[in-house]
């Protein structure tokens, strides 16, 4: 057993590190928690240097390495700025991952490389308005006439959805199939395709530079060679999806409880109260120690998943235990790092409010916290 | 006697202020050891430039060459390895400039003399060259010994001494001696000098700069840093590390490779205060600095000092003047 | 074109507040982040670009321990292709001049056309190493470069002088140059660059690869010897302005007032 990262991943953490700190200036993320919108010259810049492309395979123009290596950038990233951390890592979000697993070697030749070169931007659509951790049953429905395929229905909270190039998007393609994830598929879908319209969504609690929008499709028609993998396979490639972009979120939450603590930590030696630095008294630097306990253990947690997952095969219970961990230890360090700051912790311009608003989409997304659980308890009643 | 040797550095023409200031010191090392301070000036027409020199020096060397005509390090070392060899002095000041960091490692080498590099203070103390250093761009002081030889060499930083005629003069000795070039040399080969472009903006001769250093982060925050400077009617400027982004043009530039300065206010905004730019700034009438950074070396060289994120500073400062001003 | 560039791995300084150790020697070092010397990286940059436009190689070379591979390895994956690493107990308290004798012991072996080397070091500030080392191998230098042209068998070189002037400078090749910052702009690490980098063997020669005796190099081969750090005395302390960042913006207007200054 071995506790420290090899020499590749630390270089791997100093550049992205050092990429983050320079471009990732606390004005600019200032500007884009304000703006909404996305950072696409740093997204650019980022995926040159292969950091958004970091486990599609060199064949297909990223960088063939494993979601450890990628959970070390995002951590890194979302370290330096939660929103645009998360905004530029994910870019390329899934699309890549299904078609690498299912899609045909046509699809993976046009789709991915323009995608992992970061000069196409992916959306992956699965959650409806009405199902959201429920993806059993979707109300989009896919019909067949011929070789083409008519799409109608709606999407919600679809990351990239107002900017991206390339979706992939869940439907019920077999509206009799029982149980009903049996009729499920994924299409490919491209910007400009009549019948496809997204919106922006706006008012974001945080991760405002990664936007957000809603998808309707009506009448949308997709050829036949659009179809990703099987027929009616869809709900399995996206479960498998979930249990490597998971452990993306838990080293996202790593990240951002991370950059909020060294803030904290800063502040609280430099503060001076009652003629000494706060970290002084005890009620502040026992907050400090709970707070770096909490982060070793959650990174523990995340790179045991990812490598479980790297070097052995997906672990869900492991991802869905780092996931959950991770997300809460963001949301509570997140908070604390505001009280250390007092007062000024509740101002836009000292930055740690801007890390508690994000960690709680950690919470939330690929997966609620309860869901997280419901993985974790399925995984011990099956324990004898 | 043994000679305490200052080479006198000059361009264009004129003799630089750090010649005066080595000299300056030299002179109290000479006292103190019994030596005999000699300044030495190379040249194509140096015997015009001597006689300032001679003020401070009991005697001045003088080597003209055509082929002295302008610096090159080649040449100078060539002329100094002679001359050291020759007189033997117990130290050799060289000053700690373009020229100087040029020259001297080399011939220090040739001769196998031992040298301490941009120092700020020296002396012989109970026979060991003793030189105090900085290290760490000004945050650490270090003193240093020589290993014992027979000469010494040391190159002295700019302004680190307060030149001072002395009194009465030296009144020193003219000695020409002949140059011992004998050709042009074939590795190295001044073709001219790149005067910083025309037309930009007079620092000099500003009343209020507002400086400004790495603690700007980014070039989106200029914008804001003009406005500023213009509230207060003041030109921006800037320490190195802006002219090396490209974010302001060289003739803002504040320091040793940039302009000297001595505005009526001085506002230092996240310039950490390492020694080239504070040479170029330190005797403005009012300086305040602001700089996250309570160590920051800028305080030492400020009447005002606010530790604190500029980017807090900046606007409620420019409030209170637009304030002050409608009051008006 | 073959060029070797000598690196430091240095800790940063700017930002940190620096502590003397119990040695009174030596800062207190933990607690720092190192990385590769701030001119060096410019010298690296230089080196790597000639490259690219030219062809041939760029080989970095640094005297340290093994933590200084990490600054080797940087070098490594911003284009560099090869790495050495000279490393000795007994290289410890090398000055300048030690240490520009021990670079020259390696690389007057090298086949190189050009070395670079940044202008100074941010930890000890010689600005010496290379032009002694220049010396030592009887080749030409120029320091402060501050743009490079090459030529056929030769360079023009800017080099900067006091006061925003330049000097324009022929020099033949080989040669060295101690180049300033600002004479480019240094490249991001790319995670395409560390897998290239990892590929890449370091490699690491001690006092006996030199072919150097013990006198020549650390303290005994040194011209100088540290006796003491200290944190220099204060010249002249600020009056330090206290308060929200309204109170202070207060006060200095006030006092830009009471000056007649606005």
């Amino acid at each position: 057993m071995e506790f420290k990262l090899n020499n590749e991943q630390i270089e791997i953490k100093r550049a992205a590190r050092e990429f983050a700190e320079k471009e990732f200036t606390p004005e600019l993320a200032l500007e884009y928690d304000q703006k909404e919108e996305f950072p696409l010259g740093l997204y650019k810049k980022a995926a040159q240097l292969g950091f958004t492309s970091m486990r599609i395979p060199c064949e297909y123009g990223g960088q063939g390495y494993g979601v450890l290596e990628d959970c070390i950038v995002v951590e890194e990233l979302c370290r330096v700025d939660p929103g645009l951390g998360v905004a530029v890592s994910l870019g390329n979000l899934m699309v890549p991952d299904v078609l690498l697993r299912h899609g045909n070697e046509e699809q993976k030749q046009r789709y991915i490389p323009p995608l992992a070169k970061g000069e196409k931007i992916a959306a992956a659509a699965f959650t409806e308005p009405e199902h959201g951790s429920d993806i059993t049953r979707m109300d989009s429905t896919a019909k067949k006439t011929g070789d083409e395929w008519t799409i109608n229905g709606a999407k919600e909270f679809i990351t990239n959805a107002p900017i991206a190039d390339t979706f992939i998007i869940l439907c019920q393609s077999d509206p009799n199939a029982q149980p009903s994830h049996r009729g499920q598929s994924i299409f490919l879908v491209e910007k400009g395709m009549p019948g496809l319209e997204a919106t922006k969504l706006h008012g974001k609690m945080g991760i405002k530079p990664c936007v957000t929008g809603s998808l309707c499709m009506s009448d949308l028609k997709v050829p036949d060679a659009n179809l990703v993998g099987e027929l009616n396979k869809g709900f399995y490639y996206t479960l498998e999806l979930f249990d490597g972009t998971r452990i993306t979120v838990a080293a996202q939450a790593v990240g951002m409880a991370q950059g909020a603590f060294e803030k904290a930590l800063n502040y609280a030696k430099t503060r001076k109260q009652f003629g000494q630095p706060i970290i002084n008294f005890q009620a502040v630097s026992f907050k400090l120690a709970d707070m770096t306990i909490k982060i070793e253990a959650a990174r523990l947690m995340m790179y045991k998943a990812a490598w479980l997952y790297d070097k052995e095969k997906p672990n869900p219970v492991a991802t869905s235990i780092a996931k959950a961990y991770a997300s809460r230890v963001a949301m509570e360090v997140t908070d604390d790092a505001i009280q250390i700051f007092g007062g000024y912790g509740y101002l836009a311009d000292y930055h740690v409010e801007r890390f508690h608003r994000c960690a709680k989409i950690t919470e939330i997304y690929e997966g609620t916290s309860e869901i997280q659980k419901l993985t974790i308890c399925n995984y011990l009643q099956k324990q004898t | 006697m043994t000679a305490i040797f200052v080479l006198a550095e000059h361009r264009q023409g004129i003799i630089r202020d750090i010649t005066y200031e080595m000299l300056t010191k030299a002179h109290e090392i000479a006292q103190k050891t019994n030596t005999e301070l000699t300044a030495v000036i190379l040249g194509k027409s140096a015997k015009e430039k001597a006689k300032p020199l001679t003020e401070y020096a009991q005697k001045v060397l003088i080597i003209e060459d055509q082929k002295l005509e302008n610096f090159t390090s080649d040449a100078y070392q060539k002329v100094l390895s002679t001359l050291i060899k020759e007189h033997k002095p117990l130290l050799t000041l060289i000053g700690h400039t373009s020229y100087g960091i040029d020259l001297a490692p080399r011939l220090a080498t040739e001769l196998n003399i031992p040298l301490a590099t941009d120092c700020i203070d020296l002396a012989f103390e109970g026979g060991t060259f003793t030189v105090t250093r900085q290290m760490y761009g000004g945050k650490v002081n270090t003193t240093a010994t020589a290993r014992k030889a027979q000469s010494y060499m040391a190159t002295i930083r700019q302004a680190a001494f307060q030149p001072q005629k002395p009194q009465p003069p030296a009144n020193g000795q003219i000695i020409e001696q002949p140059s011992p070039l004998t050709e042009e040399a074939a590795t190295k080969r001044f073709i001219e000098y790149v005067l910083p472009p025309p037309g930009g903006v007079d620092i000099t001769a500003a009343d209020k700069l507002v400086g400004i250093g790495r603690g700007i982060k980014d070039q989106a925050n200029m914008p804001q840093m003009e406005e500023f400077a213009k509230t207060i009617g003041a030109v921006l400027a800037c320490s190195r590390p802006i002219v090396d982004k490209g974010w302001l043009s060289n003739d803002r530039q504040v320091g040793s490779s940039g302009k000297t300065v001595k505005p009526k206010l001085y506002i230092a905004l996240g310039i950490s205060g390492a020694f080239q730019h504070v040479l170029g700034m330190k005797n403005s009438d009012l300086i305040i600095a602001i700089n996250k950074d309570p160590n920051a070396p800028i305080f030492s060289f400020s009447d005002y000092g606010v530790v604190e994120d500029l980017f807090k500073i900046v606007p409620a400062l420019k409030n209170k003047i637009n304030e002050l001003k409608i009051q008006k | 074109m073959d060029i070797v560039v000598c690196v430091k791995h240095v800790p940063e300084t700017a930002e940190a507040e620096l502590k003397i150790d119990s040695t009174g020697k030596n800062i207190e070092k933990t607690g720092l982040v190192y990385d590769i010397n701030e001119w060096d990286d410019y010298a690296l940059e230089e080196a790597v670009r000639i490259k690219e436009k030219q062809g041939g190689t760029v080989t970095a070379i640094t005297i340290g321990t093994e933590d200084f591979d990490s600054t080797l390895r940087k070098c490594l994956a911003r284009g560099a292709d090869a790495a050495i690493r000279l490393t000795d107990p007994k290289f410890q308290g090398s000055d300048a001049y030690a240490t520009a004798k021990i670079l020259h012991s390696i690389i007057k072996n090298l086949h190189c056309d050009l070395i670079l080397c940044g202008l100074q070091a941010g930890d000890d500030g010689s600005a010496a190493v290379g032009t002694i080392l220049a010396q030592l191998l009887g080749v030409p230098h120029a320091t402060m470069v501050k743009k490079l042209e090459l030529c056929t068998g030769t360079a023009k070189v800017n080099r900067e002088l006091e006061g925003g002037l330049e000097e324009i400078l022929e020099i033949k090749l080989p040669a060295l140059f101690a180049v300033s910052t600002g004479i480019n702009e240094p490249r991001y690490v790319s995670i395409m660059g560390i897998r290239k980098a990892m590929q890449k063997e370091i490699k690491v020669l001690g006092l006996a690869d030199t072919g150097l005796t013990e006198a020549y190099v650390g303290e005994a081969g040194s011209w100088l010897k540290t006796e003491k750090l200290y944190v220099p005395p204060v010249e002249k302390q600020a009056e330090f302005l206290k308060g929200t960042p309204d109170e202070v913006a207060t006060k200095i207007a006030e006092l830009l007032k009471s000056r007649g200054l606005i």
